[in-house]
């Protein structure tokens, strides 16, 4: 049996030990903090998928667990993105300037993360959730910018804030008790709409989506690079946890759509969902930044989890879970691919980079393997998930969300395609000859996620399996799955038999392929340039403004919501400046003054 | 003693066998003759009739392309300046084999009108190998698809191998080459 | 499944190949007699690709051959799964059948895919480009597209074509081109933008920007892509047959349905110029997607069919 308490504890002494050990040396801490997480991982797996876990605590005051299968899931998809990219820190925390503090903070918000997900409380759920906040904030201006992690707190705290409102409510409504399951059972009427409002701010605001999502290109661009996969893979899921408890466990009753049989709550979620998806697309499409194009993807991708829980059906929800394990994985894949690109050459930026593929292949291999999850290409896992939703939407008859879900995913092609097309193939550039493929220990977790990527849209019966344990958890009935196929509303899916056959004319591909003559072997300069005399590879490459023609038409809209914000700052700031004013002044008397009054004012209806 | 019983089968030794694939290769590759246009002279004009519906050149399986490396026959219509030559010889080396050139015009094959300019080459064959010559100045449409129902003949008569001789005399062509444009060293897209 | 149904659908994809390489050298030939021309044989296309098979070819390295692959096999693989009538399919079992619609849509993908990583690989500027307007044309055309198949499936209850097939077979039920006038329209502009045909053949544009992606292909690799087309073709105007047309009872009605929609989509083709990308765009989210929403609203929130 494994203790979630002692676990917990354990992280927390495993980040002292290793913040000590990384003082000493790098490389050791490093490699302690992969076995830390290891140990969490495995005994999470060998006796979380049962429910077996222990949750009586000793030793923590206030604190109390229970556990269910929804938090299970989120938890180990979590923990398993989290090891995967500890893989990665040995070869980058030299860089960092503070980074003896950093494998102790990643090991804490570990903490956090497994304390949020497994608590029965709502007062330590918020606990928790400060903690990851906290620690992870501190992981992020080590990157390149402070500002970043000014953002990512920002809109983090307007959805703690949001949310602790909610859970004040909740208490409140519940007769004074911080309880999961019996305060969102108590919620009813006027205080169950409020507080699903709030909550989804609050998952808004930690999923990026919009309108609450400027935070997320900042942070995920500038973040050091092993930890954007995380932020990306695992910790924007916490929103699509809030979302659950939101959109399916409080589900207020508001008025009922009849065409499309959806509370008008749920359908305001999804058009905005809609607005995300539609959004990251569009923005994806234009950035030139390899990991900011894929934070506005995570943008849109949450777009797809929000839109697939608020269509409340068993279908849905098992597109929404499968999409948050599917997108966890292809992200985690793809920003560890450019993670590595970005430690051998030093950048990001798509326009500097080209002809990757022949420094790098496995790496490469990497990145198109997670794309082609991302675009939700059989294959992979992403398709599973797309069918399942795109079966919901379908179903329901939601032909404006339908826009939205069609557009994003054959965007998906477009954004995903431009690093590959930039950064990986195309002309070889000449300050990157010496580049070389990341060390081995950087490949095993690029390996372990590529599979992954793969059997997840193979064989996706046993996970869905699982699934329709949450489902029921959840109290809506799950969707039905034999060994290979799965059954949606109205049609049925073999995944397996669909790598079959593509495996299949791929052979026959390979068969007319190598019957043929043998090709001549030309140098990559030796392209038709209408036999013009090119020297210089970087004219002969296309990577600046990839999508021009369709970015032109659009330009002028792209840059509404950075204004919004900037104005919202620029008032927020002179607030603080009148703020400064009445009250900072360099007069000490009226400082004295102001304080004095704001004593007697809030002391009003007590003492005097 | 050897049994007369049963005639050995006739074993085809490999040659053989390839040169048997190569006829079957030669039939699609004469009825399906790819055009890369060179058109540096006034022959150029010929050919919009030929390709439309007076010759109609697509009733042979003949059509222009866009690159070198979708094409089978280079098409020189008229004189070549040295610059132009230069580019003629890039992309002919691009071409995937097998490949043709067809020469318009009197001017590749002696200079033409233009035989004293300082800057034009009289003689196309000093640098790569032509296939067919269509003679005239200009050539006209029937005399274009005359070259190239030329060409089919050769290609089913295996007499049009200039691209095996550029691989074998490929000193000389390149020896050719540098006696008449001399090495040249490029610094960007416009400058030599 | 045994390995019968994957002999069945290799059968498929050899025979759409066929199928459609001799309607397409056919197609030629008319266009020819519309041009007051001769036109080339009608076994013209098939002497093309034996020939480019036969050339010898350049490669630029391991991610260019390997895309081709990847692209045919991609594509044959879709092929595999297209029923021809509702009986004729490969991939049946005991009355379920595995010809989900967006397997088409997203197995065509990986074709796609297979074939721009291929192009890009090959470090030439115009294959980019290329790459990039026909993954714009795809954004413009896919999305009316699907909203009208959206529309079908929501009011057919089914997404397997075959089912969608008996469904517009059944007495009662015009086909669906019939039955959403505004959706039958919108199919065939978008079956237009995927064939890329006049006036959305942007991302070839053989003057332009020297015929896009396979600008840096000969021999075999451009007769692999060749075959790909041909394929591709066949899947493309087989959904437009089977979405819209009611599919086909047996195999002749079959062939003069798809003999019509290629036909009629190369007689368009040959009287139109061609858009820009960005009007590509513009034009796919103007007029098609608005239809294809009032078709969508008629439908499911109305329910007026004809």
């Amino acid at each position: 049996m494994a203790s979630i308490e002692l676990l917990i504890l354990f992280l927390v002494g495993a980040g002292l030990i290793a913040y000590l050990l990384t003082k000493v040396n790098t490389f050791l801490g490093s490699i302690f903090t992969i076995f830390a997480v290891m140990f969490v991982f495995v005994s999470l797996a060998a006796y979380g998928f049962n429910m077996n876990m222990d949750t009586v605590v000793n030793y923590l005051p206030g604190i109390s667990f229970s556990q269910t299968y929804l938090g299970f899931y989120f938890a180990i998809i979590i923990v398993f993105v989290y090891l995967m990219v500890s893989f990665f820190h040995p070869y980058y925390l030299n860089e960092y300037k503070y980074k003896d503090s950093y494998n102790l903070l990643f090991l804490l918000s570990l903490a956090g993360i497994l304390g949020a997900f497994y608590t029965d409380n709502f007062l330590n759920l918020f606990f928790f959730f400060e903690l990851i906040i906290w620690t992870t904030m501190f992981l992020i201006p080590q990157g390149k910018s402070r500002e970043a992690a000014v953002s990512y707190f920002g809109f983090s705290v307007a959805g703690s804030v949001a949310m602790l409102i909610g859970i004040f409510v909740i208490f409140q409504n519940n007769g004074n008790s911080f309880d999961i399951a019996t305060g969102l059972a108590a919620l009813n009427g006027t205080n169950a709409i409020f507080v699903f409002i709030l909550f989804l701010i609050a998952a808004f605001a930690k999923l990026g989506s919009f309108p609450l999502h400027i935070w997320l290109p900042i942070a995920h661009g500038n973040a050091p690079h092993p930890f954007s996969p995380v932020l990306s893979g695992a910790l924007v899921k916490l929103g699509a946890f809030i979302g659950v408890l939101a959109l399916i466990r409080i589900a207020p009753a508001t008025g009922l759509f009849v065409a499309m049989d959806l509370p008008i709550g749920q359908y305001v979620v999804a058009l905005l969902g809609s607005a995300s998806i539609v959004f990251g697309t569009l923005m994806a499409i234009k950035e030139d930044d390899a990991k900011k194009l894929l934070a506005y993807s995570s943008m849109s991708h949450g777009g797809y989890i929000l839109v697939a829980f608020s269509i409340l059906n068993g279908l849905a929800f098992a597109g929404g879970f499968y999409h948050i394990l599917a997108h966890a994985l292809a992200s985690a894949g793809a920003f560890m691919a450019i993670a590595a690109v970005a430690r051998a050459t030093g950048t990001t930026k798509m326009k500097e980079l080209g002809g990757m593929i022949h420094k790098m292949p496995i790496t490469y291999l990497a990145y198109l393997v997670a794309i082609i999850s991302m675009a939700g290409i059989p294959p992979m896992g992403g398709f599973i998930s797309k069918w399942l939703i795109f079966q919901a939407v379908i179903n329901k008859g939601m032909v404006f969300v339908g826009i939205a879900v069609f557009f994003g995913s054959v965007g998906s092609f477009l954004y995903v395609f431009r690093p590959l097309a930039a950064l990986f193939l195309g002309q070889e550039f000449r300050e990157y000859k010496g580049v070389k493929e990341a060390p081995i220990l950087m490949l095993i977790p690029t390996f372990i996620i590529m599979g992954l990527n793969v059997y997840t849209g193979v064989f996706p019966a046993g996970i869905l399996e699982f699934i329709n344990k949450i489902i029921v958890e959840l109290g809506y009935t799950g969707i039905t799955v034999s060994t290979y196929a799965i059954n949606g509303s109205n049609g049925i899916l073999n995944p397996a038999l669909i790598s079959l056959v593509f495996a299949i004319g791929v052979a026959i591909a390979f068969v007319i392929f190598i019957v043929l003559k043998k090709s001549r072997k030309v140098d990559l300069m030796d392209t038709y340039t209408a036999a013009n005399f090119v020297h210089d590879e970087h004219l002969l490459h296309y990577s600046v403004d990839f999508y021009a023609p369709l970015e032109r038409l659009y330009e002028k809209q792209s840059s509404w919501m950075k204004k919004f914000y900037t104005a919202l700052a620029e008032k927020v700031k002179e607030l603080g400046k009148l703020g400064k004013y009445l009250f900072m002044s360099k007069n000490v008397a009226t400082t004295l003054f102001w304080i004095v009054a704001i004593i007697i004012f809030l002391l009003w209806g007590e003492v005097l | 003693m050897l049994s007369t019983k049963f005639t050995p089968k006739t074993k085809l030794t490999k040659a053989e066998i390839d040169r048997k694939w190569w006829e079957v290769g030669d039939y699609f590759r004469r009825n399906s003759l790819w055009l890369l246009m060179y058109c540096t002279g006034c022959c150029a004009i010929e050919l919009p009739p030929s390709m439309t519906s007076a010759y109609d050149m697509e009733r042979l399986g003949m059509g222009p392309m866009a690159t070198p490396r979708q094409a089978d026959i280079l098409l020189v219509s008229g004189y070549l300046s040295l610059k132009t030559l230069r580019r003629l010889i890039y992309t002919y080396e691009q071409m995937s084999e097998p490949k043709y050139v067809v020469a318009l015009g009197s001017c590749p094959i002696n200079g033409g009108i233009y035989h004293d300019s300082h800057a034009v080459i009289n003689q196309l064959d000093q640098y790569v190998p032509v296939d067919v010559y269509v003679a005239g100045c200009m050539p006209n449409p029937e005399s274009v698809l005359n070259g190239f129902v030329d060409l089919m003949e050769g290609i089913k008569n295996k007499t049009m191998n200039g691209w095996k001789r550029y691989h074998e005399h490929y000193e000389w062509y390149k020896e050719n080459q540098k006696n008449s444009l001399g090495e040249v060293i490029v610094h960007d897209e416009f400058h030599q | 499944m045994t390995i019968v149904n994957f002999l069945i659908g290799i059968g498929i994809a050899l025979f759409g190949f066929v199928l459609q390489t001799s309607i397409g050298g056919i197609n030629r030939k008319i266009v020819g007699r519309m041009q007051k021309r001769h036109g080339p044989r009608w076994y013209q296309e098939f002497l093309d690709i034996f020939k480019l098979l036969s050339k010898r070819a350049v490669s630029h390295g391991w991610i260019f051959d390997f895309g081709v692959i990847m692209a045919l096999g991609g594509i044959v693989g879709t092929a595999m799964f297209m029923p021809l009538t509702k009986d004729i399919l490969a991939f049946t079992n005991n009355g379920v059948n595995y010809d989900n619609f967006f397997i088409f849509v997203y197995l065509l993908a990986v074709g796609m895919l297979g074939m721009a990583m291929s192009a890009s690989g090959s470090g030439n500027p115009w294959a980019s480009i290329g790459v990039m307007r026909a993954l714009t044309t795809m954004l413009a055309y896919e999305v009316p597209f699907l909203i009208v198949v959206l529309t079908i499936i929501n009011y057919s209850g089914q997404s397997s074509l075959t089912g969608i097939m008996e469904f517009q077979q059944m007495a009662g039920n015009n086909w669906f081109l019939i039955a959403m006038p505004l959706g039958g329209i919108v199919g065939f502009i978008c079956l237009m933008g995927m064939l890329g045909k006049k006036p959305f053949e942007t991302y070839i544009a053989p003057a332009e920007i020297a015929s896009g992606p396979m600008v840096e292909y000969g021999g075999k690799q451009l007769g692999m892509l060749f075959i790909l087309h041909e394929i591709s073709v066949f899947i493309e105007v087989s959904l437009f047959v089977h979405l819209f047309l009611g599919g086909a009872a047996n195999i002749f009605e079959f062939l003069i349905k798809y003999f019509a929609v290629y036909t009629l989509a190369n007689l368009i083709s040959n009287v139109n110029g061609r858009f820009k990308i960005d009007q590509v765009v513009t034009f796919f989210y103007k007029w098609p997607l608005l239809m294809a929403v009032t078709q969508a609203v008629i439908v499911i929130y109305f329910g007026w069919v004809i």
